[in-house]
Formats: C-alpha cells, sequence, structure tokens
C-alpha cells in the first residue's frame, strides 16, 4: 500500500465549552472516493473548515502528502491542492467559463507578466482541460447561461487545473438532476483513475454505495468507524450513523390531545412541496422530519404568511382562514420561531425588552405611547419564565450567547400568547443546557393545550419530543408516524427515498 | 407588461404636449415669404431677471413677426454651448445667447460664426467676440452704488459689501467697480465682504452674524444684487438698525422697487431688462435680413431712489 | 451595576459628538466676545432652526433603513404653496399655513406610496420627488418669486415671544414631538425594528409598510413647516429656494450618530449635528472667515467631528 495523500489524527475542535469534533481521524489514500457521512450536527462542516484552513483546530494534526499542514491560510491550503466544490457555487456570472476557471492566476499560469490578457489562449487551454476531464462545455459561454450542474463542472475543472490533489465534494447532489449526477459520476471516476482522492459528503444513501468506496461516520463530533463500502448496507450504515441511546433528556411526553387547532388540506407551492395535509390537536406536538431543502421550512412560512401557498386550505379550529401576512398569522393566534434567527428573529440594535416586547407592543400601552412600566413588567416576567442570562434587560440582543438570543424570539412570540407555535429548528446553534430548557417550555406550552408545529433536522430531537411525525423527502408528504411507529430507522428510510 | 406600455403612451404624450408648447416648428408667413427663425439661449430661466429679458425679447419677435425659440441652459455653460449647436444644425437665422461663463460659453460663439450665423451676447460677455453684444457694463452698475453710498455718508464711514457667487462674471465685475470707488475716497472703510451666493435667506444670516461683529459701527452695505439687498434689510429691520445704515444693491426688480418705496432699501440701481431684450432681437433681426446694426450697444444704468422711483413703477 | 446616568448617556449615543460641541462651543468663546452672547445664541438658534426641522424629518427616515432627497423640494414646494395664498386681504393666515402643510403631507404621501408599493429604493424614488418637486415650484410660481405677503404671514418667521425668537419655539415644539414619537410611541419603537432589521420585523407582525408611510409623510409634513417658515422669514416665496437642504439636513442627522445603515439615532444627537453646523457657520461669518475657505473649514470640521464620534464608539 502507498503512503496516504491525507492523513488526519485526533482533531479536536471545541465551541465555548461544547466539543464540535473530539478526537476525529480519517486517512485518505490516492485515488479514493470516501464518504463523510453523519447527521446535521454530527461535525462535519466543522471538519471540513478545519482542513480548507477556514477554521483552525484546538489540537490534531493534517498530514497532506507527508507535510505537517499548520496554521495556513485558505489560499495556501489551495494552492498546496486541497479544493472544495461548495453547495454555493462562488463564481464570476459576467465572464465566460475560461475566464472563471482561471480566475485570479492568470499570471502563473500564463506567465504573463505583462498584465495583458490573451484570451484566446485562455480558452484554448480551457478547452484542453474541459475535454481532458470528459466535460462537454463551451469554455466560451458566459457562467451566468450555465445550469447548476454545468457550474459544478467547471468548479471541478478549476480545481483540477490547480493540481488539486484532494477534492471534497459538498452535497453535490442537492442541486442537480438525476441525468446530471450520471454526468457527475463520470468526471468523479475520471478524476480517480487520475489518482485524485475526493471527500464526498452526502445523505443520499444510493450514491454513497453507488460511488464511494468508504466511509467514515462522525456522530456528536466523535469518531464512530471507517469502514470499506462493500462491508455495508443501507440499513447498517443508518444505525452507525443514528446509533446512540434517545436517553431521557426528554422531559415527559403528551398526556392527553384536544380538539383538531388547526387543519392543513393539500397545501401546495410550485417548486417546494406539493399536497400537505395534516392536523395538529390542541396541547399536540407535531414533529416535523426530512432532509435539508426538503421543503420543511417553506411549508412553515406558508402557514404563517411569510410566503403565500399556491393551492390548498388553511383551517383554524374548523373555519377555514386566508393568511397573507405575518400580521394576519399573528392576530389569528399563530407564532412562528425562525430557524434563521438572525435574519428572521431578532432586532440586534434593539434591547432584551424591547425584542420580547415586539409582537405584542399594543398590549403594552396607553392610547398610542408605550407604557414603560408595564411593557418592563411583562418583559421581566418572561425573562424569568425562560431564564434569560442578560447583563441587564437594557442590554443588545445582538450581545448576548446563542441559546439567550434564541430565547428572546421564543419570548417574544410567546408574548402575543398565540395558540399554535410553529418552533423551526429551535435548538440550532443552541448549548446542550438551554437545549434542554427549551425542551421543557414546549412540553409546557403543550401541556397548557397549545398546539406545537416543531420542525427540526436532529433525529433524538424529534423522536424524543414528537407525539406525531410528518416527514417530507423532495417536497412529498412520505408518511406520518405515530409516537410507537417512528424510530430513527424509520424516518431516515422515508426521508432519503 | 401592460403597465409599462401605459406609461410609455404617458410618456410619449408628456413629450408631445410640452413640444407643442415651446414653440411650433417651421411656419410660414402669410404672404408667402419665409418667416426668420431667431433661437435663444439663456442663462438661467429660474433668474427672475433674465426671466425679464427673455419676456421682452418674445414681445420683440411678435412685433417683428419673426419666430423666436427659448432654451434654458440652467446656468451650464456646456449645455449652453450644445444648445448653439442644435440651432445651427436647424438652421436657425440668428442666435441670441445670454451667456452662463465668460471662458466657458465662448465656444458657442466661435461655432455660430463659423457656421455664419450671426450670434448676439445679451446681458453679459464672452471672451470670443459676438457679432454684436447688447448688454450694461457690470463694473458701471456697482460704481453707480457705491458713489450713492460716498454721497449718503459724506465720504465718510465703515462700509460692508456682499459678494454674489464668486467667481462669476457679474460678482467680479461689480466687485471691480466698487472697489474703485473704495479707493477714489480714502474716508470709506471696508469693515468686511462676504458671499451672500445672490440668495435672500443667506444674505439674510450673513447680516445678522454681522450685526453681532459690527453692531452700529455699520454705516453703509453694499449688497451686489436685490435678492441679497432684500436679505440684509429683513435683518436689520429685526435689530432695529434700518434707520441708521444705508442700504444699496442692483436690479431694480419689482420687490426692490417696493422697498425703495416704502423708504427700507434706500437705493438700486435699475439695469434695463426691456432694452436689452428689445435691442437684442432688433440686431438679430437686422443681421439675419443683412441690414446695418452696431457692433456693441450699452444700456445705461440708473440709479432708483424714492425721488425718480415713478419712472420705474410700472 | 452600571449607574443608570451613565448608561442612559451611553445609549444616547453622541457622547463623542456632544463632546465636539462643547469643545468647538469654548473654542470660538474664547476666540471671539461675540460668539457667546445672548443675542448671538438667538440668532444661531433662528438660523438653525429650518436646517433642523428637515433634519428630525429625515432621521425618522434613516432609522428606517431609507433616505429622502426631495427634502429642499419639498421646502421649495411649499412655500410657494403658502405664498400663494398669503397674499395681504385675501385669506386668513390659516389657509395659506394648511395649504403649505397639506402640500407637504401629500408629496410625503406619495414618496412613501411609491417606496413601499414599487420596491425601488428609496434613494431613486425621491431623487425623482426632487426634481418633480423643483418643477412644480417653478410651475406653480411661473419662476418668479412670489413677494406682497401678509403681516401676519411674515410674522411666523419674523417675529419674538416673550424676546424668543418664534423659529426657535418652533424648533423647541418640534424637537419635543420627534423625541417622544420616537421614543415613547408604538411607532417610534417599529421605525427602530424596521431599520434594524427588516424581514424579522415583518416576520414579528409589524406593518412594515404602514411604518414606512408614516415615515416618508411626516419627513414631508416637516419639510413643510421648514418652507413656510423660510418663506415667511424672508417675506417671498421662492422657487428656488431650499436647493442643497437635503445635504445639510442629511450631514445634520449622520454628524448626530444616526446610523445610514439604519436601526439607531436619535433625537438629540441630530439636534446637535444641526446646532453644529449652524455654529460653525456663524463664528465662520464673525471671524470674518472668506467664504473660499469657509467651504473647506467647514467640510474638515463635519469630518473631524464625525471621526471623534466613531471613535469614542469604537472605545465602548
Amino acid at each position: 500500500m502507498t503512503h496516504p495523500i491525507l492523513q488526519i489524527k485526533n482533531l479536536t475542535k471545541s465551541y465555548s465549552g461544547i466539543k464540535a469534533l473530539d478526537v476525529v481521524q480519517l486517512t485518505l489514500q490516492k485515488g479514493e472516493v470516501h464518504a463523510l457521512m453523519g447527521e446535521n450536527g454530527a461535525g462535519k462542516s466543522t471538519f471540513m473548515k478545519i482542513l480548507i484552513g477556514l477554521l483552525s483546530p484546538d489540537s490534531g494534526e493534517i498530514i497532506f502528502d507527508g507535510d505537517l499542514l499548520k496554521s495556513k491560510t485558505v489560499s495556501e491550503i489551495s494552492k498546496m491542492g486541497i479544493s472544495m466544490i461548495h453547495q454555493e457555487i462562488l463564481i464570476i456570472p459576467e465572464l465566460t467559463v475560461a475566464q472563471n476557471i482561471f480566475l485570479g492566476r492568470e499570471k502563473e499560469v500564463f506567465q504573463n507578466k505583462t498584465g495583458w490578457l490573451n484570451d484566446k489562449n485562455i480558452a484554448l487551454k480551457a478547452a484542453d482541460l474541459l475535454t481532458q476531464l470528459g466535460i462537454e462545455i463551451d469554455p466560451k459561454v458566459k457562467m451566468k447561461y450555465l445550469s447548476v450542474a454545468q457550474m459544478q463542472m467547471v468548479e471541478i475543472a478549476k480545481a483540477v487545473s490547480n493540481n488539486a490533489q484532494v477534492i471534497i465534494m459538498d452535497e453535490p447532489t442537492s442541486a442537480i438532476s438525476d441525468k446530471e449526477v450520471s454526468t457527475l459520476f463520470k468526471i468523479i471516476r475520471e478524476l480517480k483513475n487520475k489518482g485524485v482522492a475526493i471527500i464526498y459528503i452526502s445523505h443520499k444513501m444510493d450514491e454513497i454505495f453507488e460511488i464511494c468506496d468508504t466511509i467514515t461516520v462522525l456522530r456528536d463530533g466523535k469518531y464512530i468507524a471507517t469502514k470499506s463500502a462493500s462491508e455495508l448496507d443501507k440499513n447498517s450504515l443508518i444505525a452507525m450513523m443514528v446509533g446512540r441511546e434517545i436517553n431521557n433528556m426528554f422531559p415527559g411526553p403528551l398526556i392527553q390531545k384536544g380538539d383538531v387547532a388547526l387543519s392543513i388540506k393539500n397545501l401546495g407551492k410550485k417548486g417546494k412541496f406539493s399536497a400537505i395535509s395534516f392536523d395538529v390537536h390542541a396541547g399536540e406536538i407535531f414533529g416535523i422530519s426530512g432532509l435539508m431543502g426538503a421543503g420543511r421550512t417553506e411549508i412553515a412560512e406558508a402557514i404563517y404568511g411569510l410566503s403565500k401557498a399556491d393551492s390548498g386550505v388553511i383551517k383554524i379550529n374548523g373555519e377555514e382562514v386566508d393568511i397573507t401576512s405575518p400580521q394576519d398569522a399573528v392576530t389569528k393566534g399563530i407564532g412562528y420561531v425562525s430557524e434563521d434567527r438572525k435574519k428572521l428573529g431578532f432586532i440586534p440594535q434593539l434591547s432584551v425588552v424591547q425584542n420580547l416586547t415586539l409582537s405584542s407592543l399594543s398590549e403594552h400601552c396607553r392610547g398610542i405611547f408605550i407604557d414603560n412600566q408595564k411593557e418592563i413588567t411583562a418583559a421581566d416576567q418572561m425573562i424569568n419564565e425562560l431564564k434569560i442570562k442578560a447583563s441587564s434587560r437594557n442590554q443588545k440582543v445582538t450581545h448576548l450567547s446563542g441559546g439567550n438570543q434564541q430565547k428572546v424570539v421564543i419570548g417574544k412570540v410567546l408574548a402575543a400568547s398565540p395558540k399554535i407555535i410553529i418552533l423551526d429548528e429551535p435548538t440550532r446553534g443552541v448549548d446542550v443546557g438551554a437545549k434542554f430548557e427549551i425542551y421543557k417550555l414546549i412540553n409546557n406550552l403543550a401541556a397548557e393545550g397549545i398546539s406545537i408545529i416543531m420542525i427540526s433536522s436532529e433525529l433524538p430531537e424529534i423522536l424524543g419530543m414528537s407525539d406525531r411525525i410528518l416527514v417530507l423527502s423532495k417536497g412529498i408528504q412520505k408518511a406520518i408516524l405515530s409516537r410507537e411507529e417512528a424510530t430513527a430507522e424509520s424516518i431516515m428510510s422515508y426521508a432519503v427515498h | 407588461m401592460k403597465l409599462s406600455f401605459l406609461f410609455t403612451l404617458a410618456l410619449s404624450a408628456i413629450v408631445l404636449v410640452s413640444c407643442n408648447k415651446s414653440g411650433n416648428s417651421e411656419s410660414e408667413k402669410k404672404d408667402g415669404s419665409k418667416k426668420l427663425v431667431i433661437g435663444s439661449t439663456m442663462l438661467s430661466m429660474q433668474n427672475e431677471f433674465v426671466v425679464n429679458v427673455s419676456d421682452e425679447m418674445e414681445a420683440k419677435a411678435k412685433e417683428l413677426g419673426v419666430e423666436l425659440i427659448t432654451v434654458d441652459a440652467e446656468r451650464s455653460a456646456l449645455k449652453q454651448v450644445e444648445q448653439v449647436q442644435s440651432f445651427i444644425a436647424q438652421g436657425v437665422d440668428a442666435i441670441v445667447m445670454n451667456p452662463c461663463e465668460v471662458e466657458a460659453s465662448s465656444p458657442a460663439v466661435k461655432l455660430a460664426l463659423e457656421a455664419k450665423i450671426p450670434i448676439i451676447n445679451v446681458n453679459s460677455e464672452t471672451t470670443a467676440k459676438p457679432t454684436s453684444f447688447v448688454g450694461s457694463d457690470d463694473v458701471e452698475s456697482a460704481r453707480i452704488a457705491m458713489n450713492y453710498i460716498v454721497k449718503k455718508l459724506g465720504g465718510k464711514g465703515n462700509v460692508i459689501m456682499m459678494n454674489g457667487y464668486m467667481g462669476q462674471a457679474a460678482q467680479i465685475k461689480r466687485d471691480k467697480g466698487a472697489k474703485e470707488i473704495l479707493q477714489a475716497n480714502p474716508g470709506l472703510k471696508l469693515l468686511a465682504e462676504q458671499s451672500g451666493e445672490w440668495d435672500r435667506a443667506k444674505a439674510m444670516s450673513l447680516t445678522e452674524n454681522w450685526i453681532q461683529s459690527y453692531g452700529t459701527t455699520i454705516n453703509a452695505i453694499f449688497a451686489q444684487n436685490d435678492e441679497m439687498g432684500l436679505g440684509v434689510v429683513k435683518a436689520l429691520e429685526a435689530a432695529g438698525l434700518k434707520n441708521k445704515i444705508v442700504v444699496v444693491s442692483i436690479d431694480a426688480i419689482p420687490d426692490a422697487l417696493q422697498a425703495v418705496k416704502k423708504g427700507t432699501l434706500d437705493a438700486t440701481v435699475y439695469q434695463n431688462a426691456k432694452q436689452q431684450g428689445s435691442k437684442a432681437i432688433e440686431n438679430a433681426v437686422k443681421a439675419a435680413r443683412g441690414e446695418a446694426f452696431d457692433k456693441e450697444v450699452l444700456i445705461p444704468f440708473q440709479l432708483v431712489t424714492k425721488d425718480n422711483l415713478n419712472e420705474f413703477l410700472k | 451595576m452600571e449607574n443608570s446616568f451613565t448608561s442612559r448617556f451611553r445609549n444616547i449615543g453622541q457622547y463623542g459628538i456632544f463632546l465636539a460641541f462643547v469643545m468647538i462651543c469654548l473654542v470660538l468663546a474664547l476666540s471671539t466676545p461675540r460668539f457667546f452672547t445672548v443675542s448671538n445664541l438667538m440668532n444661531i438658534g433662528t438660523q438653525v432652526s429650518i436646517n433642523a426641522l428637515l433634519a428630525f424629518g429625515v432621521t425618522f427616515v434613516i432609522i428606517t433603513g431609507g433616505i429622502d432627497l426631495s427634502l429642499g423640494s419639498m421646502v421649495a414646494v411649499t412655500g410657494v404653496l403658502a405664498a400663494t395664498f398669503a397674499h395681504p386681504d385675501t385669506y386668513p393666515l390659516i389657509v395659506p399655513v394648511f395649504i403649505g402643510l397639506g402640500g407637504g403631507l401629500a408629496i410625503g404621501a406619495f414618496n412613501g406610496l411609491v417606496i413601499t408599493k414599487s420596491k425601488v429604493p428609496p434613494f431613486i424614488v425621491t431623487l425623482g420627488t426632487m426634481t418633480i418637486g423643483r418643477g412644480l415650484a417653478l410651475i406653480l410660481s411661473k419662476g418668479r418669486p412670489i413677494s406682497n405677503l401678509s403681516d401676519s404671514f411674515n410674522f411666523i418667521g419674523g417675529s419674538n415671544l416673550f424676546g424668543i425668537p418664534f423659529p426657535i419655539i418652533i424648533l423647541v415644539f418640534a424637537f419635543v414631538i420627534c423625541s417622544v414619537i420616537l421614543n415613547k410611541t408604538i411607532l417610534g419603537r417599529y421605525m427602530y425594528a424596521v431599520g434594524g432589521n427588516e424581514p424579522a420585523a415583518r416576520a414579528s407582525g409589524i406593518h412594515v409598510n404602514r411604518v414606512k408611510m408614516w415615515v416618508y409623510t411626516i419627513c414631508g409634513l416637516l419639510s413643510a413647516v421648514g418652507g413656510i417658515l423660510l418663506t415667511s422669514r424672508i417675506t417671498t416665496g421662492q422657487p428656488n429656494a431650499g436647493a442643497g437642504f437635503e445635504l445639510d439636513a442629511i450631514a445634520a442627522a449622520i454628524i448626530g450618530g444616526t446610523s445610514t445603515s439604519g436601526g439607531t439615532g436619535t433625537m438629540t444627537g441630530t439636534l446637535i449635528g444641526a446646532l453644529l453646523i449652524g455654529v460653525i457657520s456663524n463664528s465662520l461669518d464673525l471671524l470674518n472667515v472668506t467664504s473660499y475657505y469657509q467651504q473647506v473649514v467647514m467640510g474638515a470640521i463635519i469630518i473631524g467631528a464625525v471621526v471623534l464620534d466613531s471613535m469614542g464608539k469604537n472605545k465602548n
């Protein structure tokens, strides 16, 4: 066996005490396609960021082609031969394919000292490169006219032209069609023949087994195992990924159900989701699960009036409603905690108090004037109830920790006394302690008869909390599982098909 | 789609209507002979004096039976040159220009002369010599105003001068005239000078600040135009100093004449818009027809005080 | 625990600019004895009043993350409108005042309507209104100043009440109302929310478009007050009045700590910004600095004040 191109040993990285990566290892041979698997939050993206130089590890070492990589910048690492094909592709749309491939390296590649560019040369060289890889794209076309899949191929070509020894592909098939996937695989095999090693990140089991030689599984930041693809099948892989016991992190389940509070019939939005139907009872916690991009958030936004569904009926307490804006939703008793709290959750320049009362300000007023005393009383009550930790109630929310920011956002929604609450990834980026408090809060709310829709990528969370779980795949409702039916395996098998 | 169509329609309608308003193109005279067309480009139609000159030109053109196309250069010499170019392209018979700037408007004169179209400068000058100049000498207007102050103060006292927009022809010349008289009368002391930018509100603030600085030591204020003069008067009135300080300005706009009548403004200098406008058209017509005309027509300024006010009030 | 006075002071956010203002006043008081007199201070107050009114309006707009370039033109239109109805022995004083205010309200509401309905950036919309407004002022006045206004109308800008010039009284009144709107009302809170994070404000159930409508309308109304005050002060309705006023007003707001990216700003800061500009131009006149130098000095002081302010903020 030849010496490995890349060797990673005992990589550890923690954020404010929480270990994102805990003694992780990986060995990559030349010409190997190596899958990196794990649930969301297992540590894959932290791992990749360290590898391409965006983050520096707390401890551990990375040996590339025999050299120890230490405190290198992103551009140094890419010059050494490690390239990443991002989920969002970084291109200049107004430049041609050829110009994009050699962007920023014109001087070195064409040994041109004057600074003048010869577009013909660039195009010739690019054409050469593309044929070598079997990519059928005209190098003189502007980037903006290409499909996402084609852009991805250009990115790969760019990496190859940069003498990449290791190419990292992060969900390369998430936005491209089946036919394009097979072209991509052809190119990957071509690269393999040239001795390029590939780290392949994907949720799609079929692809993994089709293209990968080796699979490494991470879970909760820990290295679980590295196995040859031929040793595994789908079920054994899923078991490795979700394998942990779902312990009693989740305080007691539902006691009793009330009447149907929210009823969704045939909700659809073109290109996002279709034929979604479910009921949520008072006091029920209704989970929605699915892979990223399955349409979970889009459904939530359609119910809350942030975007409009094309078809379908929404009923609240048996009455059909037309929700065209968040204002409508709030007045009809719906609250929404977004997955993206920075964008849709809070106002960074306003204080804890001012954020908490934002959705219910008219209740703390005399006429058009804000009653400061009333506002502070209401906010203090929320701060105590949710155990929000801030240096003072007048601290700006932007200065709080992620968990406390999230609590402020939840508090803002609760202050408007909603009957139905949609929680989209309520514990994303929140530390374990705050997580537990949020779970307790959700259970208390349900006990008070509030209907809860919880969207989550974390399987243990959704399994532990939900009374029933709707599983989505590519915008289509695959199943609604009862608490008894729902297991990590059953959810995964619906979600990936 | 529909909206953008409606928008285009509305836009073309507006353009059509406004074109119609600004003069009909190529019309034939009743007797069949071709009507003379004169193009005129004016400094700024937001300036009252210029509007007055332009109105007189319009009246005179009507009287003489020639067609007058008037455009506004909006204080831009560049725009003015382009306007003259388009007049040349349209083949007008003569051009009247009220120059924006001494140097920068000169190319327009040269272009017209090269195209063999007579060009008449009205009100202010350019470095390039036009076919004919009709206007008044701004240096003279300041001399008249300053001399009035000399007479009023008996040749002794403290004077303040408020300049127009610095660097413009009128400001430079009025400054020159005023300084000549000050030099000839060493008894007069120039306490301060500052720009009021031809603007009434600015002049008012500036005067308020001067009152803080110099108070009753000021004996007279010379403002280079009436707008500023009226601002000065407002500020002095508010401070209760109007009776103690002589104020003179230039242009004799209607507001200023009213102020002279009330006795708040001591004097203004009349620049004859009427004569400038009509003489300019007369010369343009004569030049276009190949008749004899004066190369330079200087219309004299006149001092306006309470005594001779009635000649100027319409 | 932080002392509540200092914390409040820090929250105001114009710590640096306030110091700069005090320092400049001190220097001026030492360099000319005429600066620190009651009559000169009244003088400055009067001269500052119009710019301050416009600056209050534009502060609301900038806090919501917008901008209004049509202030100067609104001053001209409303001034001309008011002057048209203010000739002696025609209408009672209330008529020109209300017509002027109505004009400002209408143009402001027009700005708000186009911005909220079309989603075109406020910079472009108000740039358009700026030109339209100037044209309207010229059309209404036929290009000539409208003079011969009634004594009662001229009283607004030219008289005193208990020894205090009327424009200063209007300024103080407007300052109090604007501060109350910004700090004590739902609308004010929503302005900060919209400017701080518009998507989050919308997701919190705030009627974002309604907030923007209010803001531009209030800005139009304040411009109209400025326009009427100016017309009354110079006793003529001038179609070319107010040119460039928008830049002075925006400068005052920014000097006072209003962030152009929205979400922060106070009326106190804006008032200090307007006073700073007024004090500088007043004192340069007092010191008889030539107008060429005045412009250079003014620009340098504006930059210096803002740099000082941002340095102070970074320290926090």
